[in-house]
């Protein structure tokens, strides 16, 4: 068997169909993962009752698992539920209608929310705490205080974690393909299977995977210049 | 205007402030002397609830909050009665200095951004700052930082300003500047409460001073009562170690 350059063109070409797929994926679990990241972070903060316990066994429970164990419990386990909630509550929706990619969403979502409240919590509480006591001196409710001085500053703080956790989760879509999501990965195996050229399909699934995590490198530099600007001048 | 009134405050088990009064009028500077670990800090952190008194009760220009169950808006209304500035500046690092001063006028009083602004501008003017309106603090040296802090307190227009050792985290070439500005404020009127080491500055701003040691208050009164008749042997000892060769004068 003999590499065939060219064929990596074509792979590269119709693997562009997919990227928006693995995009999605990536933008989903990302942001629906930095709201239940946020809420569980704020929650362990605060040691809210009873959610306290609930939110630390989450963390440690996704955290001790596999992401592709999550994906097929969800797959497999969300079924149930969700007819079984039906039945009982007389809807007509039924678990077959949802699309695949929802359940790579919503067991994605699961993961990166369990990563990240622990990437948000440290954020936050690497901020002074003078700042936070400097708002309530100004007569700012916590809300305000949390929105206007804590979060900004946590932010900047966490955004190269952040783009560390993007960048993995962006690799992490690849699992999709086990519940027939058809993502770059999965249509580099069937453009691979369907002309033998295993190889050059892989290879140019490849380029495109680091081209895309690149791009966030960049974009994370390129955000982190502008919020960083504080940081900047002599005297700390 | 102020009342304080047997403020007590634990930290687990150790009884920090035991049973403090205090009762300041309006446009009076009082000074809070003391050695380090009295519990000044923590008396002034209890004024705007940033430490919670385990009892007692905290009154400012009519807004009284018993300190042993206070409400949630019970405290937010109590501290929007006082600023504070901090030994650490505290500034708001992401900010430059005129947001940092317009922040609590925008925010908490809703004031319009235009007026707030040129408000904030007059107040960095006042303390000196008018060329550092755009300086993120991390450009600004401590005294600068200071000064900002100053101009933030003052934005509110609070009855009170609670200031702790607000000169003790600078370089000394710098402790001038900031007290110029207190002193200037403290000329027009505004009621302040310091917490200093600066004998001399005291003396010279405070038209009360309070001596605190352990948690009580152990003497107060006029600078010249205090530095020139101390009755009680604990501030007179305290005296004699922050005054040079243990001579007092107006
Ligand atoms: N958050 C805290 N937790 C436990 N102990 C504290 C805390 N803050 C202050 N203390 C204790 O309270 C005492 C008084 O502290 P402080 O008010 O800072 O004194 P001062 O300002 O007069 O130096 C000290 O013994 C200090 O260790
Ligand atoms: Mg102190």
């Amino acid at each position: 068997m003999r590499l065939d350059p060219s064929f990596i063109w074509t792979a590269f070409t119709l693997l562009l169909s997919a990227i928006p797929t693995t995009l999605m994926i990536t933008a989903v679990a990302m942001g629906c993962g930095t709201m239940i990241g946020t809420s569980v972070a704020l929650i362990r903060i605060y040691r809210v009752p009873v959610l306290h316990g609930l939110a630390a066994a989450y963390v440690t429970f996704i955290r001790g698992t596999p992401m592709l164990t999550h994906l097929l419990l969800i797959y497999f386990g969300l079924p149930y539920l969700i007819d079984g909630l039906a039945i009982q509550l007389g809807w007509s929706f039924r678990s077959v209608s949802i699309p695949m990619i929802g359940f790579a969403y919503i067991s994605f979502s699961i993961t990166a929310g369990a990563y990240l409240s622990e990437v948000i919590r440290s954020g936050l509480l690497a901020v002074n705490k003078g700042q936070l006591e400097a708002a309530y001196s100004i007569g700012m409710t916590t809300r305000q205080a949390m929105k206007r001085i804590v979060f900004p500053q946590a932010f900047a703080i966490l955004l190269p974690s952040l783009s560390n956790s993007t960048i993995n989760m962006l690799h992490g879509t690849t699992l999709a393909f086990t519940v027939s999501v058809v993502d770059i990965n999965a249509k580099s195996q069937i453009i691979a299977s369907s002309n033998w050229k295993f190889f050059e399909a892989y290879i140019a699934a490849a380029i495109i995977y680091w081209g895309l995590t690149i791009l966030i490198e960049r974009i994370t530099a390129v955000i982190e210049k502008r919020i960083n600007l504080y940081n900047r001048g002599g005297v700390a | 205007m102020i009342r304080l009134k047997q403020i007590q405050k634990s930290f687990g088990r150790h009884h920090v402030l035991k049973g403090i009064d205090v009762n300041v009028e309006k446009g009076q500077v009082v000074a809070i002397l003391g050695p380090s670990g009295s519990g000044k800090t923590t008396l002034l952190r209890c004024i705007n609830f940033l430490e919670r008194p385990s009892d007692g009760e905290i009154e400012i220009d009519g807004i009284t909050v018993q300190c042993k169950r206070p409400s949630k808006s019970d405290i937010h209304t109590l501290r929007k009665q006082s600023a504070m500035v901090f030994q650490q500046y505290n500034l708001f690092r992401h900010k430059t200095a005129l947001e940092n001063v317009m922040e609590g006028l925008v925010v908490v009083q809703k004031v319009p951004k235009e007026e707030a602004r040129e408000r904030s501008i007059a107040l960095l003017k006042k303390v000196g700052l008018e060329n550092k309106l755009d300086a993120y603090p991390s450009q600004l040296s401590g005294g600068q930082q200071q000064r900002v802090g100053i101009a933030r307190a003052l934005a509110l227009n609070p009855k009170v300003i609670l200031l702790d050792e607000p000169t003790s985290s600078l370089d000394p070439e710098l402790v001038g500047e900031v007290l110029s500005v207190i002193r200037k404020i403290a000329k027009e009127g505004i009621t302040m409460i310091i917490v200093t080491h600066e004998m001399a500055f005291a003396q010279d701003v405070a038209s009360h001073i309070i001596f605190m040691d352990d948690g009580v208050i152990v003497e107060e009164g006029t600078p010249a009562q205090l530095f020139n008749f101390p009755k009680e042997e604990r501030t007179r000892q305290f005296l004699k170690r922050y005054t040079p060769d243990g001579v007092y004068s107006i």
